[in-house]
């Protein structure tokens, strides 16, 4: 059967043999061109590189990062282009319309060997050594590029390796390739400019000016963008080598930025958390402060079993070791529910309904919020505030000077906004006795100043759900332990209004829950109806009762979350975060 | 004002000299050459805290002062010799025996090359070409031009130089 | 033949460089042709027409290079004059710097005017400091008597001109590198595009030309381009300043036409070879990133075109002659050392690569090499080339290339022998 005839092909643009194939219509700010004869149509200043990314094509390279300026020194990216009788850098070229563009071909695979030889001539061969080792560019395209063997025997150029360049990056000279990422980094992102690069030839290396240091609260994403072992994070150093870590997507809980983050776990702990790419909110990077808020995991005292006791006795709270909670042996979760539910209708029946209170923290995820919400409203527990946690001011880059993650998911709940004010009346009424039952969620009140010792042993119910033996879970008549950071699955909603989904990265010890769980348990001691069993099914529930949740789920949030709708316009929303704006070729 | 001055790595002339170098140029950053420059035609050479003074007048970083200063070879790092002689190395100063003057010079000084000698006075640099190839063997001491070398010509400088 | 002197006309002179000097040699005189009487455009097309080739190197045509320009006047124009002369072998624009500034000056002004530029930087190597003090003189000079400034000569043309000294790098004579030294940096080539033309000095467009380059256009200006066009071979055109150094017996700058055959350059006038018994083994004619041609094929004649068809290139005609009694290995190594102390270390093969080259050499020139190192080098050379930001890949590959091809057996004999049949004094420093 004849084949239909095709339309007629445009004119080709010089005579060829065969006609090229041919090129997608374009709109007025785009251009058409074939990259290995696949047709990519993209927006008009997209580089070759960009071009090839789009059709899923690998063009190695070290020194361009989306991220940063176009630097075009590792000559690593190179591509044939038809009519262009040099070799050109993809990362510097912009595509035009009608552009030929050979990726793949013998001319092109020579000069990656040929820039892998020159590369490896000074490298030391740290492999086995050295922390890049499973996620190094060197090793990908020696593998993927390289000749395979060397041909230099000589003498290797030799610089300072184990350098403390800052408090926590340490650099290696011999290493270093001098693609120059950390410092446009330092240059053109945190804009800190501690970093340069000296000498000249052979011998140039980058280093910080003698006697100052690369310190500055965003060092460790040089490190993340270093494509060798020349800068690694010294928390991380020696601990893990890369492929034996379980990666698990999940939301830095630091402040109210929620910057997207990687857990690399191994063996139920987390060895480091690294960002994970997303536009809206924090781009390619992280601050160093977020890098470190699994430290606590590492050696926080923990609660790990629930406590209770009979009666109300003092402990000393903000004592510099861990509290003791006198334990009524043998106490089972339930139990130590019963004895709550108990002491909390007990001083309601002896002092009235106002007398009880709570105080449940933004640092929660949306889940254990809407759960605390109904519990306590079952309990008849009305008055409740969510204390604020600021520090300094928002830095112009990432971080945020309110550092809890989900003040705006405690608003979306009806538990309203952090408030200092409401924090500090309910302060004082304890101290003056007019409240006498406090149910704690996720906070510290000891701890933080605002309750002393006097004021907490007068308490005649105080129950606590906490991950941390706080010197207000020491207090406690009932503590019952919670899941710490990373150690369950829960949505936060960002400053930004954006719902996101943390991942849990590592279990957590002893008969610890999501304090979602304990909540609704508690509940159910005041008639709460309702089974709800995983992190997922609380938020369906949620999303059903407040609007601005609603379509979404745990499912719809994915890696990248989604912006909710509130009722005004949400401060920042919707904008891309600072210095994370892909930039202009 | 004598306060300031007596904080500065610089004297009050040469601070003065680096101030007027900032409007000079369509662009402030053009300043940085030549105040490097004013910094070693007081001092000789420039030290680290010259190189951070100097980074605050024209608004940069210290380590972007110090990129470029040890970028170019004619800023000095550390002190050098009150005459500092700097033969031709390249190749047709080579080809008429800029080395053998070189060894000459070590020879009668003692030092090697990048060394100091120890009353000061001179020190030794090798040099790439000083586009003086028609006086081959050629050097420079500080600014000035010596063509032409040998080893009697390197026997009478250096007995001419205090 | 009788050849009339004109870039070097004045130079001879005693007191030369000051203005008075000048002027009376005639100095300044197609400036004011040119205030008087000519559009800048008109000037433009009078250079085009001309045929000059830039001098610094590359040989492009300054005209053309000219219409680069945009169109668009949102930005200044600047024109930078490249006075880094440091291409080893190289000494011309030094002499016309310190014999005949005001030639050179008037040039600049010329070309400013021609290019609607307002501000001229005189980019002067730092090495040179007796050459800048003879400019700063003369650029003062200039200014008391009218030729620079405001309003120059009543024209209503204004322009300012800045001494600026590089402090010692090679690259800095590479045009992008050469802008950035200027804006205060590191003297690193750009990645072109965009060019200097479209985006230059300080983000805005510029020309670079080299010195001698601009020291031809008062007399295009003043003859006319039929004239010039005259000088030298077709699409070579021009008075030129050719530099003899090495194993001659007077080394110097000298004026001819383009074209001159290399041996009558070589023996009438730098006066032959240095020592009558070690006649000529190898040139290289156009300063040392030029390709060298051994004695066998020296017959040539010293032009852009003619060199090219050579397989090698006029550069910056810094001419370096070596005898016999020249080891060629320890002559490359010489200059690998050189390319390895000026590479900028910007981008990975020249970085790299100018280091791998002094190692082998070194080895070889020590008795140290094996068997496969002048095809190593040979090879590694040629990852080099046409890889690099900016063309010092080329600089260094082309000698490489061309050392070990022209002397293989050289080469080679220093393997068998264990060590440098001329005694390896290159390698004893």
């Amino acid at each position: 059967m004849p084949e239909p005839t095709p339309p007629a092909p445009p004119a080709p643009a010089a005579a060829t043999a065969a006609p090229p194939p041919e090129l997608p219509a374009t709109g007025p700010d785009e251009v058409a061109l074939l990259i290995d004869d696949k047709p990519v149509v993209v927006k008009k200043g997209t580089t070759v590189l960009q071009a090839a990314e789009r059709l899923g094509i690998v063009v190695p390279h070290y020194c361009y990062h989306p991220g940063l300026s176009v630097a075009g020194n590792c000559r690593m990216c190179f591509v044939e282009i038809e009519k262009m009788p040099k070799l050109q850098i993809g990362c510097a070229t912009p595509a035009t319309q009608g552009m030929v563009v050979r990726t793949a071909n013998t001319r092109v695979k020579s000069a990656r060997e040929s820039i892998m030889e020159f590369l490896l001539i000074n490298h030391p061969l740290d492999c086995p050594i050295c922390d890049q080792a499973g996620e190094c560019r060197l090793q990908q395209y020696a593998a993927a590029y390289g000749r395979g063997e060397s041909r230099f025997v000589e003498e290797k150029i030799h610089n300072d390796k184990g350098v403390p360049i800052g408090p926590r990056v340490v650099f290696d000279g011999e290493r270093c390739i001098k693609c120059t990422r950390c410092i446009r980094f330092c240059d053109e992102v945190s804009k800190t400019h501690e970093l340069g690069l000296f000498e000249r030839g052979g011998h140039a290396i980058i280093g910080t000016f003698p006697g100052k240091s690369l310190d500055n609260n965003y060092s460790g994403n040089t490190v993340d963008i270093c494509p060798v072992g020349a800068l690694t994070w010294k928390p991380f150093r020696f601990r893990a080598r890369v492929w034996f870590l379980r990666n698990v997507p999940s939301v830095c809980i630091g402040c109210a930025r929620g910057c997207n983050v990687e857990l690399g776990t191994f063996d139920h702990r987390i060895r480091r958390i690294t960002p994970r790419n997303n536009p809206e909110v924090n781009g390619w990077w992280m601050c160093d402060l977020g890098r470190q808020t699994y430290e606590p995991l590492d050696g926080r005292p923990r609660l790990e079993q629930p406590a209770a006791r009979g009666a109300i006795a003092a402990g000393p709270p903000g004592g510099a070791a861990a509290p003791a909670i006198p334990v009524t042996a043998g106490v089972t979760p339930g139990e130590a529910l019963d004895r709550a539910a108990a002491l909390l209708r007990e001083t309601a029946a002896r002092h009235g309904a106002a007398s009880l209170a709570a105080i449940v923290s933004a640092r929660l995820t949306l889940e254990d919020l809407f759960m605390a919400r109904k519990a306590l409203q079952q309990a008849g527990i009305g008055r409740v505030v969510v204390p604020p946690h600021e520090s300094g001011e928002d830095d112009p880059l990432l971080l945020r000077r309110d550092r809890t993650p989900n003040a705006r998911g405690a608003e979306i709940v009806g538990l309203g906004r952090p408030d200092a004010a409401a924090t500090a009346r309910l302060a004082a009424d304890v101290k003056a006795g007019t409240v006498k039952g406090l149910v704690v969620v996720g906070e510290d009140p000891a701890g933080d100043g605002l309750l002393e010792a006097p004021s907490l042993s007068a308490l005649e119910a105080l129950v606590v759900i906490d991950a941390w033996r706080t010197p207000t879970a020491a207090a406690a008549h009932v503590a019952l332990p919670a899941t710490g950071p990373y150690e369950a699955d829960g949505v936060a909603v960002n400053f930004q209004g954006r719902a996101q989904l943390a991942r849990r990265g590592v279990p957590a010890p002893g008969l610890a829950e999501p304090s979602w769980r304990w909540l609704r348990e508690l509940g159910r001691r005041f008639g709460l109806a309702g089974s709800w069993n995983t992190a997922s099914a609380v938020f369906d529930e949620a999303a059903a009762a407040h609007p601005p949740l609603a379509s979404l789920s745990h499912r719809k949030l994915g890696a990248n979350g989604h912006p909710i709708v509130f009722a005004e316009a949400a401060p920042g929303g919707g904008a891309p975060a600072p210095g994370t704006e892909a930039r202009e070729p | 004002m004598s306060d300031a001055a007596a904080t500065l790595p610089v004297s009050v002339e040469t601070d003065r000299k680096i101030d007027a170098l900032l409007t000079k140029y369509p662009r402030r950053s053009s300043a940085l050459l030549p105040a490097l420059y004013a910094v070693q035609e007081e001092h000789g050479w420039i030290s680290e805290e010259a190189m951070d003074y100097v980074a605050g007048k024209i608004g940069v970083s210290p380590a972007f002062v110090a990129g470029v200063v040890s970028f170019y070879t004619m800023y000095h790092r550390k002190p050098v010799g009150k005459h500092h002689i700097q033969v031709c190395r390249t190749l047709s100063c080579m080809l008429r025996g800029s080395f053998q003057v070189m060894a000459r010079f070590k020879e009668k000084l003692g030092i090697d090359v990048g060394q100091v000698t120890p009353d000061g006075r001179f020190s030794l640099q090798y040099v790439e070409c000083l586009g003086a190839c028609d006086t081959a063997p050629c050097a420079q001491v500080n600014d000035a031009d010596v063509p032409l070398l040998d080893a009697t010509k390197v026997d009478e400088m250096l007995a001419r130089l205090k | 033949m009788a050849y009339e002197k004109l870039l070097l006309k004045n130079a001879g002179r005693e007191n030369s460089h000051t203005i008075d000097v000048s002027l009376k040699a005639g100095g300044y005189e197609a400036l004011k042709k040119a205030l008087k009487g000519m559009t800048p455009e008109a000037l433009l097309e009078e250079v085009k027409a001309s045929g000059l080739r830039g001098r610094g190197g590359a040989g492009f045509p300054t005209g053309m290079k000219w219409s680069f320009l945009p169109k668009t006047r949102d930005k200044p124009r600047y024109l930078c004059v490249n006075a880094d002369e440091s291409e080893p072998g190289t000494f011309k624009d030094r002499l016309l710097i310190e014999r005949d500034p005001h030639l050179v000056l008037e040039g600049i002004i010329l070309s400013s005017f021609a290019i609607d530029c307002h501000t001229a930087f005189f980019y002067i190597r730092g090495e040179f400091q007796k050459g800048c003090r003879i400019f700063e003189q003369a650029v003062a000079e200039a200014y008391q008597k009218g030729f620079l400034g405001k309003n120059i000569l009543g024209s209503g043309y204004d322009l300012d001109v800045l001494v600026y000294r590089g402090a010692g790098a090679y690259i800095c004579g590479e045009e992008t590198a050469l802008l950035e030294s200027l804006e205060g940096k590191r003297g690193l080539p750009r990645i072109k595009p965009p060019f200097p033309a479209i985006v230059g000095l300080y983000g805005c467009p510029t020309i670079i030309n080299n010195v001698e380059t601009l020291a031809n256009v008062p007399f295009i200006v003043e003859r006319g381009a039929a004239w010039f066009a005259g000088i030298g071979r077709p699409k070579n055109t021009g008075p030129k300043l050719f530099c003899l150094s090495g194993h001659v017996k007077k080394p110097g700058v000298f004026e001819a036409p383009l074209g001159i055959p290399f041996l009558e350059l070589l023996n009438e006038h730098a006066g032959g070879m240095l020592h009558p018994d070690r006649p000529l083994k190898a040139a290289v004619p156009g300063g040392s990133s030029m390709k060298i041609l051994p004695a066998n094929r020296c017959e040539v004649l010293l032009d852009f075109d003619s060199l090219a068809a050579a397989g090698t290139m006029l550069g910056s005609a810094g001419g370096m002659v070596m005898d016999s009694g020249t080891c060629m290995v320890g002559a490359l190594l010489n200059l690998a050392e050189f390319y390895e102390h000026e590479s900028c270390g910007q981008c990975t093969p020249c970085r790299e690569g100018t280091g791998w080259f002094t190692k082998i050499l070194h080895r070889l020139e020590t008795g140290h090499g094996r068997k496969e190192d002048p095809d190593l080098l040979i090879d590694v050379a040629r990852r080099v080339e046409g890889n690099t930001i900016c063309p010092f890949g080329e600089a260094i590959a082309w000698p490489v290339q061309s050392y070990v091809a022209e002397f293989k057996s050289e080469f080679d004999d220093h393997v068998t022998k264990g060590a440098c049949p001329f005694g390896g004094a290159a390698a004893k420093r």
